[in-house]
């Protein structure tokens, strides 16, 4: 198994990834970008996180139970192969999904972009 | 842009902003070590610069309802792996936000550079590695890279840029010590060609049986160090590069007895114990130079041969070009009898620790232990995959396809909206928030958040770095959790009710926000929740900050909120219109002008 296809197993099926201004929704869609993309380096430097008000349901279109959500916010520096290193803003909507043993998290939403996107 | 500024009545309300503010002139970024430009990650590229790919995919739209539950325990990752660690939420995240740090962490990129599946470190669920989520956990492998074969694998690129990470105390790299990892080797360009093989379910093969199968597949003899059982796998090491390379080359394409593939991770690794002691430390530290005695070599060129068919003692200053930088994956094999004298700046007599694992026959000390030529050179660019010389002839570029072909970074985009409509909801607010804020109408901005919205703040310098005294004021609240670790202090630093909020806001310094520096991506909308990034610059006095990056949740608001709310009319900032009011309205006007300060 590639690395795409395992990163990709963390968003939740019709999650979406705003990457630059560039959107990428489902999971085919997000494993062709990150299969795409150069092989990268990150430092995070700054995280902070949120509990987003009670539980919200999120891209479910049946009606299961609305789900905890965790706001995550991280910044630092990434350098893509090829490319010079940029500072980057990620943030991340985090969602539980509880079975009967345990409760996963997955993403729900993921916004990415580098703090000079508009030079890059 | 000028748009009426009146929030309609559906937008008001509940945010959690999280504010993150970075110093504009900041060159660049001080972790507790120093962080200087990436180095070496700067190799020869045989392509031009690349350009942008474009994606354009539509987003859709969700459901979102509220409700308000107790927290679960949280397991970072996928389903299946037992072993994964696990976060506990509560309502005060003190040990909790502390691992999931430590989970979050492991959330980059990595990518093993040898194999095409993962390295021992990252264990699958399930014998099936295709099927089902995968585990992520803390590895000890390095940051590897995309599988890509013609690429340096940038863990043996390992520089600053990732020494600034280590001395964060980045607990998820969990870096050995030199003389068992391979830091110190890299950074003095000291040559190590040790591979850790892993048969995942190995557990079921005999070892005479499975050292028996890894012979008739390799056309060398193949002697392994360390052969040992660990739970189900087999491992052991060998510095054979032609081994490694037929091993990762076989990898699933070989079968056992009950006729299942057998997967053979390949990774590099570090020197075994055993061997530690057998091996002498080297350092070989090639300085550039054009001539060595009469040698000329070219940057790009590294003349095996040449180096050491010379019997006389040389001193070789060839500095490793960028491309074969860190190619300490090489595998070269110094016959001891033939072995030159090669002088570096640690002043070392001989290449000492490059054993040969076996004499060559020929007088060329210098040669993998492949039997023909052909085999010989490609593995020696799989080694090297920037070289363009070999013994004197030149090498043509790699051939770049199928999925690993020449990968670019898509072309950045500005604002994403969703829609004209919500484009327009979002401008207006965010036009709206953020005069008021810059007005310093602290209590016009209580009317914005709901009243249990949530608050943070961050910084990214510490309070003793030379900054300008204003961003001072904002480092106090910074609640960086990278940083921060004091559990009191990350409770408290979560800003809790709109009350509070404001109180907050009310000490930071006053602001001027450039609405024409704003980007916002609108990442969830539903028919009663917005979630939206802004990205822009701020002034405060004469400091010139940049980037504020808001996230703000905005949910509808109940009609009990909605009454009374924004009852202060809010000024246009429609300078073309000149509105008539009321003599009522002037006094009202005059009032708010008087308390508020402001001169109109």
């Amino acid at each position: 198994m590639t690395m795409s296809m395992a990163l990709t197993r963390l968003y939740l099926d019709k999650a979406t990834l705003i990457w630059n201004g560039n959107v990428v929704t489902g999971l085919d869609a997000l494993a062709n970008f990150f299969e795409m993309l150069p092989s990268s380096e990150f430092q995070v430097n700054m995280l902070d996180c949120q509990p987003v008000h009670g539980k919200i349901r999120v891209f479910q279109e049946q009606a299961t139970p609305s789900q905890t959500t965790v706001l995550v916010v991280t910044s630092g520096i990434v350098k893509f192969d090829g490319n010079k290193q940029h500072y980057f803003n990620q943030n991340f909507l985090l969602s539980a999904h509880s079975t009967l043993n345990n409760t996963v998290w997955k993403i729900a939403s993921d916004c990415f972009r580098f703090q000079d996107w508009a030079s890059s | 842009m000028t748009h009426d500024i009146e929030m309609g009545s559906n937008l008001r309300n509940c945010m959690a902003a999280s504010l993150h503010i970075h110093e504009e002139n900041m060159p660049k970024m001080k972790s507790e070590g120093e962080l200087d430009k990436v180095k070496g990650l700067e190799p020869e590229e045989m392509c031009e610069d690349r350009n942008p790919l474009c994606t354009n995919l539509p987003d859709k739209s969700t459901n979102i309802k509220e409700d308000h539950e107790a927290p679960l325990p949280i397991i970072f990752g996928i389903e299946a792996y037992k072993k994964l660690p696990v976060c506990k939420v509560r309502s005060h995240q003190v040990n909790s936000l502390q691992r999931r740090a430590r989970c979050w962490g492991i959330f980059q990129r990595r990518y093993v550079s040898w194999s095409e599946t993962f390295s021992p470190g990252i264990h699958p669920s399930s014998r099936r590695e295709q099927d089902g989520d995968v585990a992520m956990r803390d590895a000890h492998v390095g940051p590897g890279v995309r599988y890509t074969p013609y690429a340096i694998p940038t863990y043996w690129r390992r520089d600053s840029f990732h020494r600034g990470d280590q001395t964060h105390g980045n607990p998820e790299r969990e870096r050995k010590p030199p003389e068992e990892g391979l830091e110190g080797n890299r950074q003095d360009g000291t040559s190590r060609s040790w591979f850790k093989v892993t048969f995942p379910f190995g557990i079921k093969y005999d070892e005479k049986w499975l050292l028996n199968l890894i012979q008739s597949q390799c056309s060398v003899p193949f002697n392994p160090i360390e052969f040992h059982y660990e739970k189900m796998q087999v491992q052991f090491f060998g510095e054979n590069a032609s081994i490694a390379f037929v091993l990762k080359k076989v990898s699933g394409k070989i079968w056992d007895e009950e006729n299942e593939r057998i997967s053979i991770f390949v990774s590099p690794s570090a020197v075994p114990h055993s061997e530690q002691k057998k091996l002498k430390s080297t350092k070989v530290k090639l300085i550039k130079k054009t001539n060595i005695k009469g040698y000329e070599v070219p940057q790009r060129a590294l003349d095996l041969q040449r180096l050491h068919s010379d019997p006389d003692p040389m001193t070789l200053d060839i500095e490793m070009g960028p491309n074969l930088r860190n190619c300490m994956a090489a595998s070269l094999h110094i016959h001891e009898e033939n072995m030159c004298k090669v002088k570096s700046e640690g002043e070392l007599d001989n290449v000492k620790g490059l054993q040969p694992e076996e004499r060559c026959s020929d007088r060329n000390p210098l040669c993998t232990t492949f039997p023909d030529k052909s085999t010989n050179i490609r593995s020696i660019l799989e080694l090297f995959p920037k070289l363009l010389h070999l013994d004197d002839h030149k090498i043509p570029p790699p051939i770049i396809f199928g999925n690993e072909a020449y990968k670019k970074l898509p072309v950045c985009k500005g604002n994403v909206f969703g829609s004209e409509t919500l484009k327009n909801i979002i401008l207006q607010f965010l036009q709206q928030y953020y005069w008021i804020y810059d007005s310093g109408d602290w209590q016009g901005l209580l009317d914005a958040y709901h009243d249990e919205a949530c608050f943070s703040l961050t910084i990214l310098f510490n309070p003793d770095d030379l900054v300008p005294s204003c961003l001072h004021k904002y480092s106090k609240g910074s609640r960086n959790m990278r940083k921060l670790k004091d559990p009191v202090l990350r409770v408290q630093l979560l800003k809790h009710t709109k009350r509070d909020i404001v109180d907050f806001l009310n000490v930071l310094p006053k602001t001027q926000h450039d609405l024409s520096s704003f980007v916002v991506d609108m990442c969830v909308q539903t028919e009663k929740m917005l979630c939206f990034s802004v990205n822009g610059v701020f002034k405060e006095g004469e400091c010139l900050l940049c980037i504020v990056n808001d996230q703000l949740f905005v949910r509808d608001a109940g009609p009990i909120e909605t009454q009374g709310a924004f009852s202060t009319p809010v000024p246009t900032l429609s300078s073309s219109s000149v509105p008539t009011i009321s003599q009522e309205q002037q006094e009202v006007a005059q009032a708010f002008s008087t308390q508020s300060g402001m001169n109109h």
